[in-house]
């Protein structure tokens, strides 16, 4: 699959879920490549943002989108990598801070 | 009195605001060490996740560490350096 079809896709996926992709296209693109490249070398799409083991099962929390989105989109408006968000953090009603990590640090590879 | 950086940034390769900090650096043509920690065997991964976890408990990258080196004794300097008004 190549970046913009990944893109075609997450975008009806965020669409589905009443949420959107970040409307920083540059950025989401880097975003698309980190997946692909994680589903290449791993065999799933794994966080680009964070440190994957490389065992499914370690990672099953952090495989995009992981299981710390809905909480995180709800309190800051956005997920941890910053590619899901709310409309009103695309349209900067929500002030764009750094999302802390919710994932607990012993999962962390 | 000698004063010496040493900037090391911990990354993934995959992250896009890793790169965002590189391109900043790197704008500024400011050297630094590049540790792409997702390219690393899983010995030296253990290892540099570790040395991380010392700056940055949480282990986010991007993460940049910015050290002063202090050879010599310059109190104007030490002071500076260490926030001491």
């Amino acid at each position: 699959m190549t970046p913009e079809g990944l893109y075609e896709v997450l975008s009806k996926y965020a669409a589905s879920q009443g949420i959107e992709l970040n409307r920083d296209k540059e950025y989401v693109m880097g975003i698309m490549r980190g997946l692909l490249k994680n589903q290449e070398r791993y065999g799933y799409r794994s966080c680009p943002c964070r440190l994957a083991s490389g065992i499914k099962e370690k990672d099953a929390d952090i495989i995009c989108p992981c299981v710390y989105k809905d909480p995180d989109i709800k309190e800051y408006g956005s997920c941890y990598c910053g590619l899901y968000v709310s409309r009103q953090w695309n349209e900067g009603k929500i002030k764009h801070i750094r999302v802390p990590e919710r994932r607990p640090k012993e999962k962390q590879a | 009195m000698e004063k010496r950086k040493r900037i090391r940034l911990y990354a993934l390769s995959t992250c896009p605001r890793c790169k965002q900090v590189k391109q900043f650096l790197e704008k500024h043509n400011i050297e630094y060490e590049d540790i792409e920690v997702d390219l690393l065997d899983s010995g030296e991964q253990w290892v540099t996740s570790k040395e991380l976890k010392k700056y940055n408990p949480d282990a986010t990258y991007p993460t940049l560490i910015v050290e002063e080196v202090i050879l010599d004794f310059d109190e104007e300097s030490l002071k500076e350096a260490l926030g001491i008004k």
